[in-house]
């Protein structure tokens, strides 16, 4: 007995030494992360190295100007895992897990601000001069009249189409600026005929793109009660009966999954894009098709008073967490950065495409430069324009719930079923998950 | 059919189930060589830009941090479960009774019930705790898993009575005869089970991507969803982090395999 | 004599007491482990169940989360995709292992090593990678599709994921091809702990090879074949990286699995954690139900 006893000791020794010796370890490691957290330390969560996170490092150099004992942490945490750690940690209530800064989708900020009230610092009052944002893009971050995040990635909607696959078909990027979706489909359906190309492509994931061209024409998909308003909605209806028909003439095709969808483009087998501005960062990757690019705006609704030709989609937006211990200098890194320096953008937008939303860098001298990927054309001017001329799109709470149920009717419509049908079940599905 | 036929017929089965199994590892070493727009098409030859991909995976992630964090973390996972977890599936059969084959049933519907259900009542344990960001906060929730007290309580009914009969009568009591009778006849279910716990540590992804929240204790899977976050993928980039993130666990099936020939006629004598 | 006998008595009631105590020593760490980080959150989460809200604000709301399960028809579909899943995946799965596993015990077999390890490798490739592999095997431009049309079956690329059937198809075709390796290391392992001298005497009894596998190797496995099954039926049910990384559960959720389901509602919508604790409850119901009436044909102890 007393040999099993001592062998239980030793084993139960070793285990918990291996362990706890791994987790006091750890500990230390801990304490000095504490320690790091200084006055002049901020921690950061964004992901994306090559986009936000860089501008993210470049923003800390230009604050270190300022204040040379300034320094961000910054982890890099993919959207995905964001979600899951943010779900996690705002349903266990420990808010002292939060980084003091992160970045947030545009998408989902009415979402987390609703749903969880003490999740983001309002901001209205920090100083921070909102009002040198255009209004469509700072809507996302915004809700009941308070900010919640300033502004950084663009989501301006934009068109980009292979301007020599136009050329063959005998059209040029002008003939597809400032149409309609009527006069896209007649020249698609040329295109088509002419060089066997289709003219767009969309991943068939998620109904963004009908979002898109709803939010064009001023629309919306929820009601002032915040209910969502499929049915009855004469816009939704006439996007949708556009994105059949897109499909059904095959000027449109669909990609299975992302990936998919950006290789109908890279690999040149579509002849254009229509979609939020970043993703010409893709679009770039085919460096085979350098100079056989054009941007332009997207085509409008036809018959729709209110239709325009710009939108956005995607985008995101720094917000200060109310775990964050420094709050003031949280705000004044913001401000006198991604609020307040010609000199961050300037320095972002070559190097990595990061188009400015605070309209002051717009003016520089760096937006005017041609851009030879796209055939000489000064691309970013023209997005910065298309940006002040977005109509605003309330993404409601309940945006994720809608898209994807959008994007269940979208499917089943095109292979079949009947509109109003669809657009009542996906209404229905929108209900039930809002209720309790 | 002859002897020599079937067995002609058994390798070229053999063969090509190898061959669907291994094909997209093939086509992972193939795109390790070439630019993402070719791997995204399809492209199938072997191309030139294998440093190129191996440089921007160096500048862009801490690679070597990432590594190490999952090394540590599986060895320790395996060694430590593999203790706990064969000492309990040995006991339920071999000191079986009916309380036992309850607590048994009870510990296996803890299995059943999804991960998701438990994130957030863990999170709010370890964050209590401190045991974000540890080692040990890794660990725990994967050191006991009924899966494994399965896996030995089912080997453990192969395992003759008569032996630990025998060894009682010698007078080896009942922890040597576990660990000088037990451990070594059932190498093959040790070897089966390292294999397959250290590639569970290794891929666990959900639990460690909530509790770590920090760079420096961040796994290979959480960089590999990192690579795939940006607007843009470089695949090429990705597929070589994808393939050092396969290579360990291939090692260890490699190096153990061997093993699960050996088992009760070779220790048994 | 009688004192002898009495003395005899208690060193075996003794020994019996002493054997009992250490089989339940030998439960201590494990059992301890599981109680703590299992058991009591999975209470909390039972609690949850029962009530309803979003993010933080929650209150009590008796079986209503249970009950709005029968109006949620993503998740009825995701209970018939798991269920199909289960019936048609497993079966294949596990036979194939089985027999895999047999070939490859052979003692004259030439390779094996090398075989073993293939036909392993595919579970333990990451996700990412393979999930694109197979969407890229089976696009519309595909591999698969190309070859199909050369034989002759198609006149022109079938769009093998954006047809509910396919889509389905096309996951468990994926499940196999990583999971059936997985399960041959379990029947490997299981093989060795039978006696090479029983097939020594099936043979000179004339017995043929298959004969030998239902008669001698199945029954003796049967330890190690309920373990593969209720494994595998528990991992079906709870089914998710490939519903998430292969379909994205589309088209229009015709592929979604209840797990992938029940993460969405947790994390990437509003969350309202009563509800996905419920489903996760509903899943805990039916694995264990199917587990149990498992073990009730092949765990009998004699």
């Amino acid at each position: 007995m007393k040999k099993i006893i001592t062998f239980l000791l030793t084993m139960s020794m070793v285990f918990s030494l291996a362990a706890c010796g791994q987790g006091s370890g750890d500990n230390v490691e801990g304490k000095q992360g504490g320690e790091e957290k200084n006055e002049h330390t901020l921690t950061v969560w964004a992901w994306d190295k090559a986009f936000n996170i860089y501008a993210m490092e470049e923003a800390e150099k230009i604050y270190q100007k300022e204040d040379p004992d300034f320094k961000l942490n910054i982890v890099e945490v993919s959207w995905d895992d964001m979600q899951t750690q943010l779900g996690t940690i705002l349903s266990s209530g420990n808010y002292s897990e939060l980084p003091d800064i992160l970045l947030m989708q545009d998408f989902a900020y009415q979402k987390y601000v609703m749903t969880y009230p003490d999740f983001f610092t309002d901001l209205t009052e920090s100083g921070i001069p909102f009002s040198e944002f255009p209004e469509g893009k700072l809507g996302s971050s915004m809700v009941d009249g308070k900010n919640y995040g300033v502004p950084f990635d663009n989501g301006t909607e934009i068109a980009a189409y292979r301007t020599d696959i136009l050329k063959e078909a005998g059209y040029t990027l002008d003939d597809l600026t400032d149409i309609d979706w009527n006069e896209f489909l007649k020249i698609g359906k040329d295109v088509l005929d002419k060089t066997g190309y289709s003219l767009l492509s969309v991943p068939a994931t998620s109904s963004d793109f009908i979002l898109q061209i709803v939010q064009s024409a001023k629309g919306g998909i929820w009601n002032e009660d915040g209910s969502p308003n499929f049915v009855e909605n004469e816009l939704l209806k006439k996007s949708m009966s556009i994105y059949k028909e897109l499909l059904d003439t095959g000027v449109m095709t669909r990609g299975n999954s992302w990936d998919e969808y950006i290789a109908t483009f890279t690999s040149g087998k579509t002849a254009g894009v229509i979609n939020g501005c970043w993703i010409l960062a893709s679009v770039e990757t085919a460096k085979e098709q350098a100079g056989n690019w054009g941007v332009t705006n997207m085509p409008s609704l036809p018959d729709v008073q209110e239709a325009t030709h710009y939108s956005s989609q995607g985008g995101a937006s720094w917000g200060v967490t109310t775990n964050c211990k420094n709050q003031e200098l949280a705000v004044d890194f913001l401000k006198k950065t991604f609020a307040g320096s010609i000199e961050l953008y300037d320095t972002i937008l070559p190097s990595s495409g990061a188009l400015a939303t605070w309209s002051p860098a717009g003016e520089s001298k760096v937006y005017t430069e041609p851009q030879d990927f796209y055939g000489g054309e000064a691309i970013f001017e023209l997005i910065t324009d298309f940006a002040t001329k977005t109509p605003t799109f309330e993404t409601g709470v309940y945006y994720t719930e809608a898209n994807d149920a959008l994007a269940v009717a979208a499917t089943n419509i095109c292979s079949g079923g009947d509109v109003d049908q669809e657009l009542k079940t996906a209404q229905d599905t929108v209900s039930f998950n809002m209720g309790n | 059919m002859t002897r020599r036929s079937s067995n002609i017929l058994t390798y070229i089965f053999l063969t090509i189930v190898s061959f669907v199994s291994i094909f997209p590892l093939i086509w992972m070493l193939i795109a390790t060589t070439n630019r993402s727009v070719d791997i995204v098409a399809g492209k199938l030859t072997i191309g030139t830009k294998f440093l190129e991909n191996y440089r921007n995976l160096m500048v862009s992630q801490d690679l070597w941090n990432f590594f190490g964090n999952s090394v540590k973390y599986s060895i320790l996972t395996t060694v430590c479960s593999l203790f706990i977890c064969s000492l309990a599936g040995y006991s339920f059969e071999i000191f079986h009774d009916k309380a036992k084959d309850i607590l048994f049933k009870l510990i296996l519907m803890t299995m059943m019930l999804p991960f998701v259900a438990l994130m957030v009542p863990l999170f709010q344990m370890f964050s209590k705790l401190n045991l974000l960001n540890s080692t040990l906060g890794f660990l725990l929730p994967s050191l006991s898993t009924p899966f494994l007290i399965m896996m030995f309580r089912q080997c453990a009914k192969s395992f003759p009575v008569e032996i630990i009969e025998a060894a009682r009568i010698d007078g080896l009591n009942e922890f040597q005869i576990f660990f000088k009778m037990f451990v070594p006849t059932m190498k093959s279910t040790y070897a089966a089970a390292t294999t397959i716990t250290f590639m569970n540590a290794w891929n666990n992804y959900l639990w460690p991507k909530v509790i770590m929240t920090k760079s420096s204790s961040q796994t290979m899977p959480m960089m590999l969803s990192s690579l795939t976050s940006g607007y843009v993928t470089d695949y090429g980039m990705l597929m070589l982090a994808v393939l050092l993130t396969t290579i360990p666990t291939a090692i260890v099936f490699f190096v153990l395999q061997k093993n699960f020939a050996e088992g009760i006629t070779g220790a048994v004598k | 004599m009688a004192l002898f006998l009495m003395i005899k008595g208690d060193v075996e009631m003794n020994l019996r007491m002493k054997q009992k105590l250490m089989g339940w020593l030998f439960l201590v760490p494990a059992v301890a482990l599981i109680i703590c980080l299992s058991l009591y959150p999975a209470i909390q989460a039972l609690l949850i169940s029962f009530k309803t809200g979003t993010g933080v604000n929650m209150h009590w709301n008796g079986f209503g989360n249970y009950l709005r399960i029968f109006e949620d028809k993503v998740f009825l579909q995701s209970i018939k995709n798991c269920f199909f899943y289960l019936i048609i995946q497993v079966p294949i799965m596990l036979i194939l292992g089985m027999i895999l596993a047999v070939l490859l015990n052979k003692p004259n077999l030439k390779f094996k090593g090398a075989f073993r390890t293939a036909i392993f490798l595919p579970c333990a490739t990451s996700l990412v990678a393979y999930a694109i592999i197979f969407r890229s095997l089976f696009a519309t431009e595909g591999f698969i599709n190309s070859v199909l049309i050369k034989i002759g079956i198609l006149e022109r690329g079938y769009n093998f994921l954006s047809e509910p059937t396919s889509a389905r198809i096309v996951i468990i075709i994926a499940l196999i091809w990583r999971w059936t390796g997985y399960n041959m290391v379990f029947y490997l392992a299981g093989l060795q702990n039978i006696e090479s001298s029983i097939y020594e005497a099936a043979r000179i009894d004339g017995a043929n090879i298959v004969q030998t596998f239902f008669k001698i190797t199945v029954p003796l496995l049967k330890p190690t074949i309920l373990l593969t099954v209720i494994m595998s039926t528990n991992g079906t049910l709870q089914l998710f990286d490939e519903s998430v990384n292969l379909t994205n559960g589309g088209p229009a959720n015709a592929s979604i699995t209840m797990s992938h389901y029940i993460f969405n509602k947790a994390f990437l919508g509003v969350p309202n954690f009563g509800y996905t604790s419920a489903m996760s409850f509903i899943i805990l119901i039916m694995v264990a139900t199917l587990a149990f009436l498992q073990m009730k044909v092949g765990d009998k102890r004699d």
